[in-house]
C-alpha cells in the first residue's frame, strides 16, 4: 500500500525551531505551500528485513533468520547452507540497546531527492522556503518511519515479540560507518540511496535503523526520547515528559 | 551477423538472475560476486553453462559490480576481473557449443553524482573506463548498461563505453510503479538522452516482475525507435528463509514474456529471481515468433533530468535572458562569478511558461568553457528544464554537451562548411536538436528562396553524420526591419517553407526584427504572431514580457495547439489573483516591509525612499533598524527562523534596490569586513550556511562563500587570499566535525590572526572549545552577533 503523505506540521515547526510565536498569513502560506510540493514529488520507499540478533557487551552479532513464511506454502525455498553468515555491529550504545533482543529488523528509508531538489532551488530564489523545506522533510522522513514500524510491531506483537525503540548509525558510538553493512545487507541501492565517500546518504532525507525485538514485553516499553542524546543544549531538544 | 541487425527478424533471449544463482552457491553478504570469477569460477562457469543450455543467445558476464568503487579492497584489479568475467563467459559458451554473445555486463557505481551527490560527472565517466577496455579486450560482443536508475550515471557509462570500446551498447533500466527513475526522470526523459547517445537497444530490467513491466511497454514503444529489451525478475521480493526470494514460477514468467513479445520487445530475458527453468520456459514459449519492426518514431525532443520537451504543433518558449548581449548586469554577474543572479534569471523565466532556457556566457574577458561548465550544471541543479546551449565556443559547446543532464538544444550551427565540420561530430557523439542558422560563407541570403536552400544544404550535411531533420530546428534569422521592411517577408517566408515544404521544425531569435526601432515590443509581438502561423516551432523570446506571453497564450488558443484553451485559461486565472495579493498588503515602508518579510514591497520601498534619502540614511534609518527588530525578536523568540529569513530576504531585496542605486552613481558599496565561510569537508548540507550567509550580508559584512564539501587547504588558501581576520565553519555530522578540527589547525597555524566561528547541528560550546574554535553560534543570529563585535 502507497504511503499517503502527511506532513507532520507540528513536527515541521519543532524543527524550525517554534515556540509557539504568532503564525502570520504569509508564513501559513509558505508552509502550505511547502507541504504540498513536497507531498507531490516525494516518492517515499523503504526496504527492511529481520535478522537473528545477540547482543554482546559491546556489540551485535546479526545472523540470518530461518522462518516459515505463513501463507506463502507456494515458496519452495531451499536451506542449503547458504545462510550462515553473520555481521558484527560494534557499538556499546547499540548493544545496550539490544540486550536480550532475540531477533532485530534492519530498515532503511527514504523519501527520495525531491526535497534536496527544492532545497537546492529555494536556496537561490527563498531561503525562508528552503528552511521550510529542510525541516517539513525532515519531518516527513520520520513520520514515514514511524508508519514503517508501525508495521513490524504490529506483526511482530502477533508473534509475541515487541519493538526497542530504533537506533540509528550515528547515534551514541554506533558509527555512521556502518551504514555500509546496511548497504551490503538490505541492498539500499534498489531504492535509491546512496552514500557519499564520508558515509552520508543521499538522498539527505534517508534513514537506517536497527529495531530490536525481544518477546519480554516490560523491556520494551521506553519510548525513543531526546534523553538519550549528548547535545543538551540542542534547540530541538523535547522536554521529558514522563512517556 | 551483428546481433543488433539480427533483431529485425528474431527474437534474442538473454539468460537470467546471476546473482540468485550465486546466493543459492551460499555467497555471503557484502561477498563480492565478481571476486568468485578468481576464487570459484567453476561455480560462475557452470552457471552461464546452465543458461546456454536453456537455450539463450545472450550471456551477461558476472561483472556488474566492477568499477574502482566496490573493488577498492578486494585484491584484484577491475581489469582483470572483467577480463575473467568474459572468458569464463565464453569458456561456457565453447564447452556447451552453441553460438552465443557475451554482454560485457555493467551496472551502477553506488554513488550520487554532483551536483545533489559527490562523485564529479567527469569521475563517473573515469570509473567504467577500465571495465570497458578490459571487456572489449577479453572478447565481449555488446556492453549491457543494466540496472540504471539515473539519466546522469547512464550518459557516463555511455560515454565511457562509446568512447573505449566499439561494442553495441544496451541500455535497461530500472522503474518505480510511477514509470519513473528514481531522479524523478520520466520514460520520455530517459528516452531523448540515450537517443540522442546513439545506444543501440534500451529497455527495462529488475524491479518488477513481468506482469507490471508489460504495463510500461506501450509508451516505451510509442516514444522509442529503438528496439527493446525486457528483463523482469521472477516478481517482486518476498524474504524466505532469510533471504530474499521471488515466486513467479517458470510457466507463469513465460506466459507473460509472451505477450510482451507480442506487444514488440526484441530482446527478452530476466533479472533478479530468475533461473534456468525460466528462461527455458521463455524460450520454449516464445521460439520461433517474429519481432514487431521497430519503426522510427521521428520524434523532435530534447530533455532534462525530468522532463522531455517535444517539438510539435504546440509552439514552445526558448527563454532568452541568459544572455549578456546588452545586458550590463548579467555582464557584471558574469565578470563577478555572481552565479546566483544568472540562477534567479532561470528561475524566473521558468515561473513565466519558459519551456526551454537559453544559456549564453559569452564575454571576450571569461574562460567560457570553465563558465559554460559552471553555468549548466549550477542552473540543472535547480530547474528541471531543457537547456540551450548557445555559444560561438565550439570547447565551450563541448564540454556543455557533456556536462548536461539530458538531450540538450544546441545553438548554433550554419551553413559554412567549417561550422558543420565542428558542430555535427559533436552532436552525433552526445545528442542534441541543433539551431541552424540560414548563412554561410557568403554570408545571409537577402532572399527567402536563398535561406532554404542554406537549410537544404545543412539537412543534407548532417544527414551524413546520422543526424535527421528531427533533430534540426532552422532559424530563417529575424533582421532588423529598421534596415529593411523586406526583412520580415524574407524571413517569414523561408519559415513557412521550411517547416511545410521541408518538414523542418523552425526558430527564430523573434526580437532581432525591430533593433534600432522604439518601442521594441510592440513590433516583436506582432512579428511573433505572425511568425507563429507561419509555422515557428519554437521562439526565443523574453519571457518576462507580458505582451510577449499574451500573444502567446492567445496564439495557442487560436490554433487549438491548446487544447480547450486550459493553458491560456490557467495562466489568465492565475493573474486575475495577483493584483488582489498586492492590494492585500498596500504600501508599506520599507521597515515594514522588511519586518513583515515582504522581499518585492521591499525592493519598491527602497527606490522610493533613495529618491528623496541618501542610501546611507536609508540604510542606518530603515534596514538596519528592521533587521535588529527582527534579530532581536528572534533571539527572544517572539518569532522564529521562517520570519527570521523572509526579513533577511526582504531586506537584501532593500539593499539590492540601494546597490543598484550606487551604480548608477558610479559609487561602490561599503563593506565592514570580509568574511570566509565554508562547509567543510565530507559535508554536503548546508542550508545552515547559507542562511548565516545571507544575514552577514544584510549586515553589510561582504562574504566569500565557499560551498560545501571544501578540504580545508581551500578554506585557508581563500582566507590567505582574501586577507579576513573571520572564518565561519559548517558541519553537520559527527565525522565531519573531524575534519572542521583540522581546518581550524590549518588555520590557526598559517594564520594566527583569524578567528573561526563553528555551527552545525552536532556541535556544542564544549566540542567547540575542544577542537580550538574561537566562537560557537548556536544559531543564524549568533554568527551576526559575533561578527559585528569583532568588526566593531
Amino acid at each position: 500500500m502507497a504511503f499517503i503523505m502527511k506532513a507532520d506540521r507540528k513536527e515541521t515547526l519543532r524543527y524550525l525551531g517554534y515556540r509557539g510565536q504568532d503564525i502570520d498569513s504569509q508564513t501559513e502560506r509558505l508552509l502550505e505551500e511547502v507541504f504540498s510540493e513536497l507531498e507531490r514529488d516525494s516518492s517515499p520507499k523503504s526496504i527492511y528485513q529481520r535478522y537473528r540478533c545477540q547482543a554482546t557487551e559491546d556489540a551485535v552479532i546479526l545472523k540470518p533468520l530461518l522462518e516459515e513464511i505463513s501463507g506463502s506454502s507456494s515458496a519452495v525455498l531451499q536451506s542449503d547452507g547458504s545462510s550462515q553468515w553473520e555481521v558484527i555491529l560494534k557499538s556499546k550504545n547499540l548493544a545496550k540497546n539490544l540486550r536480550g533482543c532475540e531477533q532485530a529488523v534492519l530498515l532503511a528509508a527514504t523519501i527520495g531527492r525531491a526535497a534536496d531538489m527544492m532545497i537546492k532551488k529555494y536556496s537561490v530564489s527563498n531561503l525562508a522556503k528552503a528552511a521550510v523545506v529542510q525541516a517539513a522533510g525532515a519531518a516527513y522522513i520520520e513520520s514515514y518511519v514511524d508508519e514503517i514500524e508501525d508495521k513490524v510491531r504490529e506483526k511482530a506483537n502477533r508473534q509475541g515479540l515487541y519493538l526497542r525503540p530504533r537506533f540509528s548509525p550515528g547515534y551514541g558510538d554506533f558509527s555512521i560507518d556502518y551504514q555500509k553493512d546496511f548497504f551490503e545487507l538490505l541492498e539500499c541501492r534498489r531504492i535509491g540511496i546512496t552514500l557519499t565517500e564520508g558515509n552520508l546518504m543521499m538522498p539527505s532525507k534517508s534513514v537506517t535503523a536497527v529495531i530490536g525485538l525481544t518477546s519480554g514485553k516490560q523491556e520494551s516499553c521506553w519510548k525513543r526520547s531526546c534523553s538519550q542524546c549528548e547535545k543538551t543544549d540542542c534547540e530541538f531538544r523535547k522536554e521529558e515528559s514522563g512517556e | 551477423m551483428n546481433i543488433i541487425e539480427r533483431l529485425q527478424t528474431e527474437l534474442l533471449f538473454f539468460d537470467g538472475a546471476m546473482g540468485t544463482m550465486l546466493q543459492k552457491q551460499g555467497i555471503q553478504p557484502g561477498e563480492l560476486p565478481e571476486v568468485w570469477n578468481m576464487t570459484k569460477e567453476n561455480v560462475i562457469r557452470n552457471i552461464h553453462k546452465s543458461y546456454l543450455e536453456a537455450g539463450c543467445d545472450i550471456v551477461k558476464s558476472n561483472t556488474f559490480g566492477i568499477n574502482p568503487f566496490k573493488m577498492k579492497n578486494c585484491g584484484y584489479t577491475c581489469e582483470e576481473l572483467t577480463e575473467k568475467g568474459i572468458r569464463l563467459a565464453k569458456q561456457a559458451i565453447a564447452e556447451t557449443g552453441r553460438e552465443a554473445y557475451v554482454a560485457l555486463d555493467i551496472g551502477s557505481l553506488g554513488k550520487l553524482l554532483e551536483p545533489l551527490g559527490d562523485l564529479p560527472f567527469e569521475e563517473a565517466c573515469k570509473a567504467f573506463v577500465p571495465v570497458c577496455i578490459a571487456g572489449e579486450r577479453a572478447g565481449a560482443d555488446l556492453c549491457l548498461i543494466e540496472t540504471m536508475n539515473d539519466t546522469y550515471e547512464i550518459k557516463a557509462a555511455v560515454l565511457a563505453a562509446k568512447e573505449h570500446t566499439s561494442l553495441p551498447i544496451i541500455v535497461t533500466m530500472v522503474l518505480d510503479e510511477n514509470g519513473k527513475l528514481l531522479t524523478g526522470a520520466d520514460l520520455e526523459a530517459a528516452v531523448a538522452l540515450l537517443e540522442g547517445l546513439r545506444v543501440d537497444a534500451i529497455g527495462l530490467n529488475c524491479g518488477f516482475g513481468p506482469d507490471v513491466m508489460k504495463k510500461f511497454l506501450p509508451k516505451l514503444r510509442e516514444i522509442s525507435s529503438l528496439p527493446i529489451v525486457i528483463n523482469p525478475n521472477a516478481g517482486l521480493p518476498v524474504v524466505v528463509d532469510g533471504q530474499t526470494s521471488y515466486l513467479v514460477k517458470p510457466e507463469e514468467f513465460a506466459s507473460i514474456m509472451k505477450e510482451i513479445a507480442t506487444d514488440g520487445a526484441s530482446i527478452l530475458g530476466g533479472c533478479c529471481g530468475t533461473t534456468p527453468d525460466h528462461i527455458r520456459a521463455l524460450i520454449e514459449t516464445c521460439k520461433g515468433m517474429a519481432p514487431l519492426l521497430v519503426t522510427e518514431k521521428n520524434r523532435s525532443v530534447v530533455s532534462s533530468y525530468t522532463h522531455a520537451v517535444v517539438f510539435d504543433n504546440q509552439p514552445k518558449i526558448i527563454g532568452e535572458r541568459i544572455n549578456p548581449t546588452g545586458k550590463s548586469r548579467l555582464k557584471q554577474a558574469l565578470r563577478e562569478k555572481d552565479l546566483e543572479y544568472i540562477y534567479k534569471e532561470a528561475l524566473s523565466q521558468q515561473d513565466r511558461g519558459a519551456h526551454i532556457l537559453d544559456v549564453n556566457v559569452g564575454l571576450p574577458e571569461i574562460n567560457e568553457p570553465e563558465m559554460m561548465e559552471s553555468v549548466i550544471t549550477g542552473i540543472q541543479g535547480i530547474t528541471g528544464l531543457p537547456l540551450q546551449i548557445d555559444t560561438s565556443d565550439i570547447a565551450a559547446m563541448e564540454s556543455a554537451m557533456r556536462i548536461y543532464n539530458g538531450k540538450p538544444l544546441i545553438n548554433s550551427v550554419n551553413g559554412k562548411q567549417e561550422s558543420m565540420d565542428a558542430v555535427f561530430p559533436l552532436a552525433a557523439k552526445y545528442g542534441g536538436m541543433i539551431v541552424c542558422l540560414t548563412l554561410d560563407e557568403n554570408g545571409i541570403p537577402k532572399t527567402a528562396q536563398g535561406r532554404i536552400e542554406i537549410a537544404e544544404k545543412i539537412i543534407n550535411e548532417a544527414a551524413k553524420y546520422g543526424i535527421s531533420k528531427k533533430d534540426l530546428l532552422i532559424d530563417s534569422l529575424a533582421m532588423t526591419i529598421s534596415t529593411g521592411q523586406e526583412n520580415a517577408d524574407i524571413t517569414l517566408d523561408a519559415l513557412h517553407d521550411v517547416r511545410h515544404t521541408l518538414g523542418v521544425h523552425t526558430t527564430l531569435g523573434v526580437s532581432n526584427i525591430s533593433f534600432g526601432l522604439p518601442q521594441r515590443e510592440k513590433v516583436n509581438t506582432a512579428f511573433f504572431t505572425i511568425a507563429l502561423s507561419k509555422g515557428l516551432s519554437a521562439g526565443i523570446i523574453n519571457p518576462n514580457s507580458e505582451a510577449m506571453m499574451d500573444a502567446y497564450y492567445a496564439y495557442c488558443a487560436l490554433n487549438g495547439s491548446d487544447q480547450q484553451c486550459s493553458s491560456y485559461i490557467n495562466y489568465y486565472s492565475s493573474q486575475a489573483q495577483q493584483p488582489q495579493a498586492a492590494a492585500e498588503t498596500g504600501e508599506l515602508t520599507l521597515f515594514d516591509a522588511v519586518v513583515k518579510g515582504l522581499a518585492e514591497s521591499a525592493g519598491k520601498a527602497a527606490e522610493k525612499e533613495l529618491e528623496s534619502k541618501e542610501p546611507l540614511a536609508v540604510i542606518d534609518e530603515d534596514l538596519i533598524p528592521a533587521l535588529d527588530q527582527v534579530g532581536q525578536g528572534f533571539e527572544k523568540k517572539t518569532i522564529f527562523l521562517p520570519q527570521l529569513l523572509m526579513s533577511a530576504e526582504a531586506a537584501k531585496a532593500g539593499f539590492g534596490a540601494i546597490k543598484a542605486h550606487l551604480k548608477v552613481k558610479g559609487a561602490a558599496s561599503e563593506s565592514k569586513g570580509t568574511v570566509v565561510i565554508a562547509t567543510v569537508k565530507g559535508d554536503i548540507h548546508d542550508i545552515g550556511k547559507n542562511i548565516v550567509k545571507v544575514l552577514l550580508e544584510n549586515y553589510g559584512f561582504q562574504v566569500i562563500d565557499l560551498g560545501k564539501d571544501v578540504p580545508p587547504e581551500r578554506v585557508v588558501e581563500a582566507a590567505k587570499e582574501h586577507q579576513v581576520k573571520l572564518v565561519g565553519l559548517s558541519a553537520l555530522m559527527t565525522t565531519t566535525v573531524a575534519n572542521m578540527e583540522l581546518t581550524i589547525r590549518m588555520l590557526k597555524q598559517q594564520l594566527p590572526d583569524c578567528n573561526v566561528m563553528v555551527g552545525g547541528a552536532v556541535l556544542t560550546q564544549t566540542y567547540a572549545d575542544m577542537i580550538g574554535a574561537d566562537f560557537y553560534s548556536k544559531d543564524a543570529m549568533g554568527s551576526v552577533r559575533y561578527a559585528n563585535e569583532l568588526f566593531a
